[in-house]
């Protein structure tokens, strides 16, 4: 069957309802029911994930969230006022949505709209309901919009096109796509703004130091941006974040150090590192925090009392680390810190060394393959007797490599470096997964406690189950060397990378 | 998509009350309901306000489900459309006897509708023919309206033996009492009698009732002019019992 025609349209600013009504009543009998008001709160995490996936999280009243899919289709959601993370919130199905849209991220409210919608039905000669219409009056601040939708009935289209005629004086503009994702849209909203600072297009002859003093610039903006978000303790990605972005940071500068000047690295350098370090408490606190679920699973119950000891200690701790922190950054030591950077990233470039005034992707395609050369050799070095440590100076490698292609990826052959990525992230992975149990069977011993006996027999239990695992994970590790480490891939880094091309080996 | 009709040899025993206040609560029950009102008189449709279609159509009725979608008009109800009927639709007998493989007609056109609607109603005219025939194919459920009295029950053993004879699945019919008066002893024991001798009458009764007789004045269904009358609550009830019986029958 065909669909029906609907149409919204925005009305003049001097419409009145009562004008309104009463030029169509000359055609039709109007029955309008009584105006239905609402206040809706709007909703949504740090990086609008709601928003981009096209989904609006609303709050109807105290106790009642809607979420509205991209199709218009509503799930309750109960939760209590002061909810913020997915699993604060009731009603599985939408709970489950949520989570997978916002993570562990808290949403907070983003905007709010007031809403009159007055429905209304046109019947003709026969007392026949011909036509359906809602007037949608939006009150912003004290901005106020006036909207009609008219709605065609089956068999009575004509109705329609004759009613969308008798209101054509009132009409200011059609609107495509009405809704409430329209009405916010028409809000410029502060907080769905794109939070990426926008970087400057790479090209691949633009001078080394110059390029990589606009990505160092862009990266440390980018870390201000979660400052506050750690310092409000809103969700735990903002430290998650934060940490990325100056680990980033601070990769890309050691990484293209031959290209920078001695004076941005001794600036630069030790002050990054001090800001890093002054979170990794934190962040440990947090990822225990964030899987004890998990651990909980692990552990028969006559452990519990031992568990709930364990995390009690852990969210007293993680309290104290989080008011440290947010001390550290609104102390004036960050704060010079950070000017102390902002000054050396934006003095012009000094091209004092020969890689700084090299064209940029001559100089990192060379580094990428002197890397992967290095890791060739640590990687044979690897055997199940080698240390963990070993291990975790290879993983580290395996993540400045990616980082270095991935901040130039715009230069590089799009679909070989592509495939070379997918072969690291798989061997990332495993790396990845083994190093998690060896930090955490770190971070458990640490609070094993002789004189809290019941804390550390959970402790001790839990440690049991993770090294078990671990030992469980170490042959993957060569697995995944070999697999990583093959005649193909070492071609491959030849050929995508190497300088074999023309107009690359000037 | 299920397919109800509302059928009885007899005519005024109350098809056309029961078809509109069904398909009402069964459009309120969530349903994409669709009503056809295949009597000529088109009762139905004038309960819903609904003019019956001014072309001649009867002709195509049977070809495609395309013809019957473009006569289709929405009611003053959400979830429910209704295709009005005509004069035209007289002659449904000479029509059908015109077509080859003319009682599985009806139930292919119906087909079409499978996407769009959970539930089709069909008000038929009274009367024993090529139509209702295609009417007992096609349905999956006959509701058929009996007044309790001597009369209907003869009225009532023709249709089961129809049915027998030409081999239609008799557990298709689902009879309830209809116009029923309490206070008259030759009802009371009319349906003592068949609901014995039929298990598969419905417990479920509709009394004679002046709201139902007011549907013609307020050309709506009974719920919209007398909601807290018994004869809506009877209506509600019918329209729970069938949909349960309908879902047993699978
Ligand atoms: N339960 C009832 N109580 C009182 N009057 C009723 C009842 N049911 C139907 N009527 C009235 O009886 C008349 C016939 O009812 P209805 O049209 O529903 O029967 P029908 O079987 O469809 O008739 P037809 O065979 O003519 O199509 C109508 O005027 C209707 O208002
Ligand atoms: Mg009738």
């Amino acid at each position: 069957m065909n669909s029906l025609p609907e149409n919204t349209w925005e009305l003049n600013e001097v419409a009145r309802n009562t004008d309104i009504l009463s030029e169509i009543s000359s055609e039709f009998d109007i029955e309008a029911n009584p105006g239905t008001t609402s206040n809706l709160q709007f909703y949504d995490d740090f990086d609008s994930h709601l928003w981009k996936a096209n989904y609006l999280l609303c709050q109807v009243n105290k106790q009642q969230f809607q979420l509205i899919d991209p199709s218009g289709c509503m799930g309750e959601v109960g939760a209590s006022s002061g909810a913020r993370f997915w699993w604060e919130f009731s009603g599985n199905q939408v709970k489950d949505k949520l989570q997978s849209l916002v993570g562990l991220r808290a949403v907070l409210p983003i905007a709010s709209i007031n809403l009159l919608e007055t429905d209304f039905s046109l019947r003709n000669d026969d007392q026949k309901i011909v036509v359906r219409g809602r007037l949608t009056q939006t009150m912003v601040g004290n901005k106020i919009g006036l909207y009609l939708t008219l709605q065609a009935l089956r068999g009575y289209t004509k109705y329609y096109t004759r009613a969308a005629q008798l209101l054509r004086p009132f009409i200011k503009a059609e609107i495509n796509h009405f809704g409430l994702r329209f009405l916010l849209m028409g809000q410029n909203i502060q907080a769905l703004e794109p939070k990426q600072s926008t970087l400057l297009s790479l090209t691949e002859d633009m001078r080394t130091e110059q390029a990589v003093r606009a990505m160092a610039t862009a990266m440390f903006d980018q870390t201000k941006l979660y400052v506050g978000g750690v310092i409000a303790d809103t969700d735990t990605e903002f430290l998650h974040q934060f940490r990325v972005n100056v680990r980033k940071l601070r990769s890309l500068i050691s990484l293209l150090k031959q290209a920078l000047p001695t004076s941005m690295l001794d600036t630069l350098k030790p002050r990054l590192s001090s800001i890093a370090c002054k979170t990794n408490k934190l962040r440990d606190l947090d990822v225990f925090i964030l899987a004890q679920d998990s651990y909980r699973a692990m552990l028969p119950a006559n452990f519990e009392s031992g568990l709930n000891e364990l995390y009690r200690l852990i969210e007293k701790q993680r309290k104290q680390e989080k008011d440290k922190l947010a001390r550290y950054l609104s102390s004036t030591e960050y704060k010079n810190d950070v000017t102390a950077c902002a000054a050396e990233l934006s003095q012009s470039s000094a091209f004092q060394t020969p890689m700084a005034s090299k064209p940029v992707l001559q100089a990192v395609k060379k580094l990428l393959l002197k890397r992967y050369h290095k890791m060739l050799a640590m990687g044979a070095a690897i055997n199940s007797q080698s240390a963990d440590e070993k291990i975790h100076e290879l993983r580290i490698e395996f993540k400045k490599l990616r980082y270095l292609i991935e901040f130039f990826v715009d230069l590089l052959p799009k679909k070989r470096t592509g495939k070379i990525v997918s072969e690291i992230k798989k061997i990332q992975t495993v790396l990845g997964d083994y190093n998690d149990y060896c930090i955490q069977i770190e971070f458990l011993n640490s609070y094993i406690d002789d004189t809290r006996i019941e804390m550390s027999k959970a402790l001790s239990g839990l440690i049991a189950i993770l090294y078990q695992k671990k030992t469980e994970e170490r042959p993957k590790v060569e697995v995944a060397l070999t697999d990583f480490f093959t005649e193909n891939m070492a071609i491959e880094f030849d050929l995508v990378f190497g300088a074999a091309e023309p107009g690359d080996s000037k | 998509m299920k397919v109800i009709a509302c059928y009885s040899m007899k005519g005024g025993v109350g098809k056309t009350a029961t078809a509109v206040n069904l398909a009402y609560w069964a459009a309120k029950s969530g349903l994409k309901t669709l009503l056809i009102d295949l009597d000529p008189q088109g009762a139905s449709s004038f309960y819903f306000r609904i003019k019956p279609s001014s072309k001649k159509w009867a002709k195509r009725f049977f070809n495609a489900y395309e013809n019957l979608v473009k006569h289709i008009k929405a009611s003053d109800f959400e979830n429910l459309d209704i295709i009005p009927a005509h004069l035209s639709f007289r002659n449904f007998d000479t029509l059908l006897a015109g077509f080859k493989k003319r009682k599985n007609r009806l139930k292919r056109v119906l087909k079409g509708f499978n996407k769009e609607y959970d539930l089709v109603i069909l008000d038929c005219p009274p009367s024993i023919s090529y139509l209702s025939e295609s009417i007992f194919i096609a349905s999956n459920l006959v509701l058929v309206p009996v007044i309790p009295t001597p009369l209907s029950e003869r009225t009532f053993e023709q249709l089961m033996a129809f049915f027998e004879e030409n081999d239609y699945p008799q557990n298709k019919i689902v009879p309830f009492f209809s116009m029923v008066q309490g206070q008259k002893s030759l009802h009371k024991a009319t349906m003592e009698a068949m609901s014995a001798r039929y298990k598969m009458f419905l417990n479920t009764t509709i009394p004679y009732s002046s709201d139902i007789e007011k549907m013609g004045v307020h050309k709506a269904p009974v719920d919209v002019f007398a909601k807290s009358q018994q004869a809506n609550y009877a209506y509600i009830k019918l329209w729970k019992e069938v949909s349960e019986t309908e879902r047993k029958c699978g």
